[in-house]
C-alpha cells in the first residue's frame, strides 16, 4: 500500500508524442480510474508505472521511492506492483492455482499454496484452483488475474481495461465483485477504461485524458459537475455543444439560455449541455424527431431554429410532436471558446 | 489498446547478441549455394561431353518435373476439393489421412515398387520414366493437397454460398469459383513437390534416368570432375532457385486471396451414392499407392529376409547423426526465428530468405557446395587434409543449411504463444529473467521445440545424396545401407532399412495429421 505520483512524464514511439506532461497522483488505498478514448495512452502509463516501459521525461513515485525517471528504470519484477492485462495474460501452462502461486515464490511451499487459495477463495474460485486457463470462463480468467495479480500484496494494482472483454450483465457484476475485492485488500488501484460508467461507478478519484495529455483530475462527482474543458464534460457522457458569444453574462441557445458569467460579455463561447440535463415537457418550443428506447430513459431528438440536440427524457414519457424545454443549470457549461 | 511493447522498445530493453546470431545463421545457410554458383562461374569444366550430360539432365529432370508435378496437382488439388467441399463417406478420416504419403522419401518407394515389380507383387509394373513419375505423384501430392487444402477452406463462404444460390452444379463451382481462387496456393504447393522431384536422386538413379541430380554424380563420381559436377550443380540450383521464387510469390498471394476473416463452416455437397463411393475410393486409393501398399510390403519383405546384424550398425549411426544434426540445426533455425520475428527491416528477413534458400537446393548441390568451401580452406592452408571429421563438419554443415529452414516454422509458432505478454505478466510478478526463462518460457515454447527437433531429426534420416557424398569412409547410415543394397539389385535385404526409415518418417506426419484432425474438431 503506497501512493503513486505521476510526475510530468513523457513518452515517444518513433515520432509520435504519445504522454506530453502527464501528471497525477493515486493516493495511498484509493482506486483511480484512468479514463480515456483508445490513443489517449492510457495503457502506456500503466505499462511505464509497472516498468515495462521507460520514460523519456519526468518522474514516477511508488511510496514516495523514486521509480522511474530519466536514466533511470527499476526492473518491474523490483517494483512489487501488481498488474491485470488486458488479455489476462494468464500462464496457459500452470493451473489457476499455480498461476495465483506464481508470485509467491519468497514463501515456502505450504505458505505458498495456502496464500494462493485464500486469494482464489476471496474472488469466488477456491473450487477451480486445479482448472487451467482454457478451461475457465472469460469472467473466470480475469477473478484469477485478480487473485494472482494481488497475492504478494503489491504496493499498487494496475488494472488494464478490466472488463472490456466482458459482456454487459457480466461486466456489472463483475465490476462490483473486483471493487469489494480491492476494497478489502486496501490497495491502490489504477485502472485504465474508456467507458465512462465503469470509471464513475467505480473510481474515487478520475484522471480524463486526451491524445497523451490529462483534461481533468478530480472526484467523479467534481469531474461530472465541473468539467474543466469540453472534452472532459464530453468524456463523461452525451453532451451538446453550441457556439456563439456571450450577451449579458449568458449564451443564448435555440433550446434556453445557458449561464456564462465568468466570461466576458462579447466573446465567442462553446456550450456543453449534457443530455440529461435537458428537462423536456409537452408545451411548444421544439420539435420532437425521434424517440428511442435508452434503458431507462428515451433518447430524444429534438429541434429548434434547425438545431438538433439530444436528450435523455423518463422513459415513455408523454411527448407530444412539440415540447417545451428547461435546461437544468447543473449540466450546462461554458467554456471560451 | 495493444499491450505488445513497440519495436522501438524492445530494442532499448535488450542486448542485440540477436543480429550476430543471425547474421552467422545467414552465412551458414547461404555460403554453399554461393560457393557452388561462384566456382561453376570461375572454374573450366574443361569437357565435351559436359554440355551433352547437362542438356540431357535437364530434359529428364523436366520431364520428370512435368509429369510427375501433373500427377501431383491432379491428386492433391483434387483431394483437396473433395475433402473441404464435398460430404461422402469417411471424408473425416480421409481429410488427415491423406498427408501420410508425406512420410517416406521417394526413393524409398522406389525400393518398395521395384522389389513388387520384380517378385511380381506389384498390380503393375512400376519402373522407367513412368514409374518414377507416378512414384513423385503418389509421394509428394500431399504438398498441394495441404495448400490446396487451406486455400479451399480459407475461401469466404459466402462467394461459395452465393455460387449455390445461383444454381452452380458442384462442378461448375469447383471449375469456376474453387479452383481460380485456390490456384495461387495449389501453385504453392506444386511448387514444393517440383522442387523435391528436382532434387530427387535416389529414385530417379534406381529407375535408370538421367537428370541433373544424377548427372551431378555422374560427373562427380564416375568422371571424376569436380568442376563439370559444380556446373550441373549450379544449373539445378538455379532451378531450385526459380521453383521457390514460385512458391513464395504464389504463397503471398494466397494469403492475400484468402476470403473473409470470419471463420463459418463450408457448405458442404452432398454427393450421390455413386460419386460419393467414387471419391472415397480415389481418396483410399491415394493413400493405399502412396503409403499403405509399399509400407506393408516393406513389411513383409523385412520380416522374411531382414539381416538384423547387418542393419544394428547403421541404425545406431543413423540416430547419433540425426540426434547430433537436429541439435546443432535447431540452434540454428532458433536463431533465425528470434530475428525474423524481432526484424523491423529487410535485412533483418535475411536469415529467413537465405534458410529458405538452403531449403530448395537439393542435397547433393549443398554438399558440393559446403565440400568445396572445404576444399578452398585448404588450398589456403587453413585446414589439413579432408579426413573423417572435416567431413562429418561439412555434413554437418549441410544438414544445418538445407534443413534450418524446416525447424523455423514451428519455433516461429512456438515464439508467438511467447508474445502474448506472459514475459510482462512474470515481470509483474517479481520473476528475475532465469525464473521467466525456465519456469514461463520455455515450458509454453516447449511443445513447439520438440515438434521441430522431430522434424528435423526425421529429415536428416531420411536424407540420403548428401549423406552419400560427406559420410565419412565406412560409416553407414540406414539411408546408406537402403541405398546400397538397392544399388546391389538386392532389394530384399533394402527393405529393413527402407521400413526403418519408413516407420520413422510417419512420426512427424501423424503429429502433423492429427493437428489438422484437432483442428477440424475445434472447429466444428
Amino acid at each position: 500500500m503506497s501512493s503513486v505520483r505521476v510526475d510530468k512524464i513523457r513518452r515517444t514511439y518513433g515520432k509520435t508524442l504519445v504522454l506530453d506532461d502527464v501528471s497525477f497522483t493515486a493516493p495511498q488505498g484509493q482506486v483511480v480510474a484512468l479514463l480515456g478514448p483508445s490513443g489517449s495512452g492510457k495503457s502506456t502509463i500503466l505499462r511505464l508505472i509497472a516498468g515495462l516501459e521507460h520514460v523519456e521525461g519526468g518522474d514516477i513515485h511508488i511510496g514516495g521511492e523514486r521509480v522511474s525517471g530519466a536514466g533511470l528504470t527499476v526492473a518491474p519484477e523490483a517494483r512489487r506492483v501488481g498488474m491485470v492485462f488486458q488479455d489476462y495474460s494468464l500462464f496457459p501452462h500452470l493451473t489457476a492455482g499455480a498461476n495465483v502461486a506464481f508470485g509467491l515464490d519468497k514463501l515456502g511451499r505450504a505458505d505458498r499454496d495456502a496464500t494462493a487459495l485464500k486469494w482464489l477463495d476471496r474472488v469466488g474460485l477456491k473450487h477451480r484452483a486445479n482448472a487451467y486457463p482454457h478451461e475457465l470462463s472469460g469472467g473466470e480468467q480475469q477473478r484469477v488475474a485478480l487473485a494472482r495479480a494481488l497475492a504478494p500484496s503489491p504496493r499498487a494494482i494496475l488494472l488494464d481495461e478490466p472488463f472490456s472483454g466482458l459482456d454487459a450483465v457480466l461486466r456489472a457484476e463483475l465490476r462490483d465483485a473486483t471493487l469489494a475485492t480491492l476494497a478489502e485488500a486496501k490497495t491502490t488501484t489504477l485502472f485504465v477504461t474508456h467507458d465512462a460508467e465503469d470509471a464513475l461507478q467505480a473510481a474515487d478519484r478520475l484522471v480524463i485524458l486526451k491524445s497523451g495529455r490529462v483534461l481533468q483530475e478530480a472526484a467523479p462527482r467534481d469531474a461530472y459537475d465541473h468539467p474543466a474543458s469540453l472534452d472532459a464534460a464530453a468524456a463523461l457522457g452525451p453532451i451538446n455543444v453550441y457556439k456563439s458569444a456571450v450577451a449579458n453574462g449568458v449564451v443564448a441557445t435555440p433550446f434556453g439560455n445557458v449561464n456564462a458569467s465568468q466570461l466576458a460579455n462579447g466573446a465567442a463561447a462553446n456550450v456543453a449541455v449534457r443530455a440529461e440535463a435537458l428537462m423536456l415537457a409537452p408545451g411548444s418550443g421544439a420539435r420532437v424527431i425521434a424517440v428511442r428506447p435508452h434503458g431507462a430513459h428515451d433518447l430524444v431528438r429534438i429541434e429548434a431554429q434547425g438545431i438538433v440536440w439530444r436528450a435523455l427524457a423518463p422513459a415513455r414519457s408523454a411527448l407530444g410532436e412539440t415540447v417545451s424545454v428547461t435546461i437544468q443549470p447543473a449540466g450546462a457549461f461554458a467554456f471560451s471558446g | 489498446m495493444s499491450l505488445a511493447a513497440s519495436p522501438a522498445d524492445t530494442r532499448a530493453l535488450r542486448p542485440d547478441g540477436v543480429a550476430v546470431a543471425a547474421a552467422i545463421a545467414t552465412l551458414i545457410c547461404a555460403a554453399p549455394a554461393i560457393a557452388v554458383i561462384a566456382l561453376a562461374v570461375t572454374r573450366d569444366a574443361g569437357a565435351e561431353f559436359g554440355a551433352a550430360l547437362i542438356r540431357e539432365g535437364a530434359i529428364g529432370t523436366l520431364s520428370l518435373v512435368l509429369a510427375g508435378g501433373a500427377g501431383a496437382i491432379a491428386f492433391g488439388a483434387g483431394a483437396a476439393w473433395l475433402v473441404t467441399l464435398c460430404k461422402f463417406p469417411g471424408r473425416g478420416v480421409f481429410e488427415w489421412l491423406l498427408v501420410i504419403p508425406l512420410a517416406a522419401p521417394s526413393y524409398i518407394l522406389a525400393y518398395a515398387y521395384a522389389s513388387m515389380t520384380w517378385a511380381g507383387g506389384s498390380p503393375f509394373p512400376v519402373q522407367g520414366f513412368w514409374g518414377a513419375a507416378f512414384i513423385y505423384a503418389v509421394g509428394l501430392y500431399p504438398y498441394v493437397y495441404l495448400a490446396a487444402r487451406a486455400a479451399f477452406a480459407s475461401q469466404s463462404a459466402c462467394a461459395l454460398e452465393a455460387a449455390r444460390m445461383l444454381g452452380a452444379s458442384p462442378s461448375r463451382m469447383f471449375w469456376r469459383i474453387a479452383l481460380p481462387l485456390a490456384r495461387p496456393g495449389i501453385a504453392a504447393g506444386a511448387a514444393l513437390a517440383c522442387m523435391e522431384i528436382a532434387a530427387d536422386y535416389g529414385a530417379a538413379q534406381h529407375f535408370g534416368l538421367s537428370t541433373l541430380s544424377t548427372a551431378v554424380f555422374r560427373a562427380w563420381y564416375a568422371h571424376g570432375a569436380p568442376a563439370l559436377a559444380l556446373q550441373i550443380s549450379a544449373v539445378l540450383l538455379v532451378a531450385a532457385m526459380v521453383f521457390l521464387f514460385v512458391e513464395r510469390s504464389a504463397r503471398g498471394r494466397a494469403s492475400y486471396a484468402g476470403g473473409s476473416s470470419r471463420w463459418r463452416p463450408l457448405p458442404r455437397y452432398d454427393l450421390n451414392a455413386v460419386a460419393g463411393g467414387s471419391a472415397a475410393v480415389f481418396c483410399a486409393a491415394l493413400i493405399v499407392f502412396g503409403a499403405l501398399l509399399p509400407l506393408l510390403w516393406l513389411g513383409r519383405l523385412a520380416l522374411l529376409h531382414a539381416n538384423v546384424q547387418d542393419i544394428v550398425q547403421p541404425f545406431v549411426n543413423s540416430i547419433v547423426l540425426s540426434g547430433s544434426g537436429a541439435a546443432l540445426t535447431l540452434s540454428l533455425a532458433a536463431a533465425i526465428a528470434v530475428a525474423a520475428r524481432r526484424a523491423t527491416t529487410g535485412w533483418g528477413k535475411s536469415p529467413l530468405f537465405a534458410a529458405g534458400m538452403g531449403y530448395a537446393a537439393p542435397g547433393a548441390v549443398v554438399a558440393l557446395g559446403a565440400l568445396s568451401l572445404f576444399g578452398l580452406a585448404r588450398e589456403a592452408g587453413w585446414v589439413g587434409g579432408l579426413g573423417a571429421g572435416l567431413s562429418l563438419a561439412a555434413l554437418f554443415w549441410t544438414y544445418a543449411a538445407r534443413f534450418a529452414s524446416a525447424g523455423v516454422g514451428p519455433i516461429d509458432a512456438g515464439l508467438s504463444r511467447l508474445s502474448k505478454g506472459f514475459d510482462a505478466s512474470a515481470r509483474t510478478l517479481g520473476a528475475g529473467p532465469w525464473r521467466r526463462f525456465v519456469e514461463v518460457d520455455l515450458p509454453i515454447a516447449a511443445p513447439s521445440l520438440a515438434a521441430a527437433a522431430l522434424i528435423l531429426f526425421v529429415e536428416i534420416l531420411k536424407e540420403l545424396p548428401a549423406t552419400l557424398i560427406l559420410r565419412p569412409f565406412n560409416f553407414d547410415t540406414l539411408a546408406v545401407k537402403a541405398y546400397s543394397y538397392a544399388s546391389d539389385e538386392r532389394l530384399l535385404e533394402a527393405a529393413a532399412p527402407a521400413l526403418l526409415i519408413f516407420l520413422a518418417g510417419l512420426a512427424p506426419i501423424i503429429i502433423l495429421a492429427r493437428t489438422i484432425e484437432r483442428r477440424r474438431a475445434g472447429a466444428a
